[in-house]
């Protein structure tokens, strides 16, 4: 009886730990696209697949036993309340679970390309951390981004969060825009970096470490109130553009 | 004169341009010479041939230079073909002859430089059909990399408009379509700076007035806004006023409406 028990209690623990892991394949894969409306975290791992770990904290309602999570754009077919589908060759990874009670990660290799886009009323941070490859990051309405150790290039955007980046290197290959309309941007690059750089806002401020100047306006007024700013440091290299429309922007080297 | 062939003046013979007594002489000889006749028959095939080829009508743009070359072409030829008359000169004397020589050296050296003129024409059609190859190899490049899957590349595509002397309606069109429908925040925007550069074309400003109504994103809006304030663009008012009137509108952007709608008289 003794042994009986112990056998369910592993089988138990076993499938409990299943439950709380998806694994599939990213054979063929050129895009991982993320959609959620809760806060998301994507790090990196050295296997070619595509992990979600979730941290049991969200109470599945007892009513809900034998039934399915179902969400606007599809069915829980992960048992996490992920709907994870194949498109050609993206794959689409919808968070199903508007709550923020779940803290679910995850876990793609460093190459892989990704889009993580958050559309939510409450709170739907984006936290990518340690890639190599193209990374696109949209909070549509109420997020904030943090992006850190990665290469770019870097396409993100946010309405009312801010938005933080800091570079490990700066591939050259394409360009990187950042921009944020109500939040800040606070951006560091490594001190080294050759960049074109750009930036722009128009109510907020600008703040930098790098030697940056405003061309000199021989005594004329700017008729815009925006500032713009086009400056090449380091020799020159990749477009990088930082644009605001009311949060302030703050650029830094290490 | 029996043995000596007349192939060389056989065009000038079938184009009936000789002095009579040569065109005499030659046709006196063809009847007894076969190698003549069968070259006579040879380029009366080529002839024909020539004259049945369809004619290629060049591009406008070689017209433009066409014509100024026409000019010049006209002029020095028609120098040549006034010594030519002269050469033709019934007196037989010996100052006559001395002309002839000189004509014919004239019309070497002649000839040389028509033939290096042209040669330098060619080459210069071909450095301009290069650079138009160039062009719309760019174009394709561009357009392939606005309908790319990652955003960086499709904003490197709108951001290499700018290495056009003058984006033609194909690249216009394309840009505005990147404006109006790309998922990606940040391209739109992109699109909508570059397309800033372009304010004269009526494309772009009704693609700026279509934007004001579709586009959502503060911040772009905000940008048009100040684009159609900034070249008093008067078809940008009444969806100005819509735009300030609808509830969704951020507070901001209404200020900026606010602020530009006066200025445009």
């Amino acid at each position: 009886m003794k042994h009986f028990t112990f056998i369910t209690l592993v089988l138990i623990s076993f499938f409990a730990v299943n439950a709380q892991q998806y694994k599939q394949s990213l054979a063929g894969i050129e895009w991982v696209k993320i959609e959620s409306k809760s806060s998301i975290t994507v790090k990196t791992h050295t296997t070619n697949e595509l992990l979600i770990k979730s941290e049991n904290t969200t109470k599945i309602p007892e009513r809900a036993k034998g039934l399915k999570l179902i969400g606007e754009g599809g069915a829980d077919n992960t048992e996490m309340g992920f709907y994870v589908v194949k498109e050609g060759n993206n794959l689409i990874v919808r968070n199903l679970r508007k709550s923020n009670h779940s803290t679910a990660e995850i876990y793609l290799p460093a190459s892989q390309n990704i889009s993580v886009t958050t559309r939510g009323t409450g709170a739907a941070d984006i936290e990518i951390i340690g890639f190599k490859s193209e990374i696109e990051a949209s909070a549509l309405l109420n997020g904030s981004i943090h992006i850190e150790n990665v290469s770019g290039p870097v396409t993100a955007d946010s309405l009312n969060g801010g938005i933080t980046i800091s570079f490990s290197t700066l591939n050259q290959d394409s360009p990187i825009t950042i921009y944020a309309t109500n939040g800040e941007l606070d951006i560091t690059l490594p001190k080294n970096t050759p960049a074109n750089l750009s930036l722009g806002t128009v109510n907020g401020d600008i703040y930098t470490d790098f030697d940056l100047k405003f061309p000199e306006k021989n005594g004329l007024k700017s008729i815009s109130f925006s500032q713009k700013l086009n400056q090449a440091i380091n020799g020159g290299g990749v477009p990088f553009q930082l644009k605001t429309t009311n949060g302030n922007i703050y650029l830094r080297k290490k | 004169m029996e043995n000596k062939h007349y192939i060389a003046q056989l065009p000038d013979y079938l184009d009936d341009t000789l002095p009579p007594e040569q065109k005499e002489v030659i046709a006196t000889h063809i009847a007894s010479c076969t190698t003549c006749k069968e070259a006579l028959k040879e380029l009366q095939i080529l002839s024909t041939a020539f004259d049945n080829e369809p004619e290629v009508a060049p591009s406008a743009r070689l017209r433009d230079n066409f014509f100024a070359q026409l000019e010049a072409e006209k002029q020095s030829s028609s120098k040549l073909i006034a010594m030519d008359g002269s050469s033709f000169s019934k007196k037989t004397n010996w100052p006559t002859t001395f002309l002839k020589i000189a004509a014919s050296i004239a019309l070497l050296i002649g000839s040389y430089f028509l033939g290096k003129q042209q040669q330098a024409q060619i080459a210069h059609t071909e450095i301009a059909l290069l650079t138009n190859e160039n062009e719309s190899f760019k174009q394709t490049a561009m357009l392939s990399l606005m309908g790319n899957k990652s955003a960086s590349k499709r904003i490197q595509g709108v951001q290499f408009v700018t290495e056009f002397s003058a984006p033609d309606e194909t690249i216009v069109s394309a840009l505005i379509e990147r404006m109006l429908n790309d998922e990606n925040t940040n391209v739109r925007r992109t699109a909508v700076e570059v397309l800033s550069e372009f304010t004269r074309s009526e494309l772009v400003t009704n693609g700026f007035i279509k934007a004001l109504k579709t586009e959502k994103d503060p911040g772009i809006q905000i940008t048009i806004i100040q684009i159609l304030g900034k070249i008093q663009e008067r078809n940008a008012v009444v969806p100005m006023q819509n735009l300030l009137e609808r509830k969704d509108t951020q507070p901001y952007v209404k200020e900026e409406l606010e602020l530009v709608l006066p200025k445009i008289i």
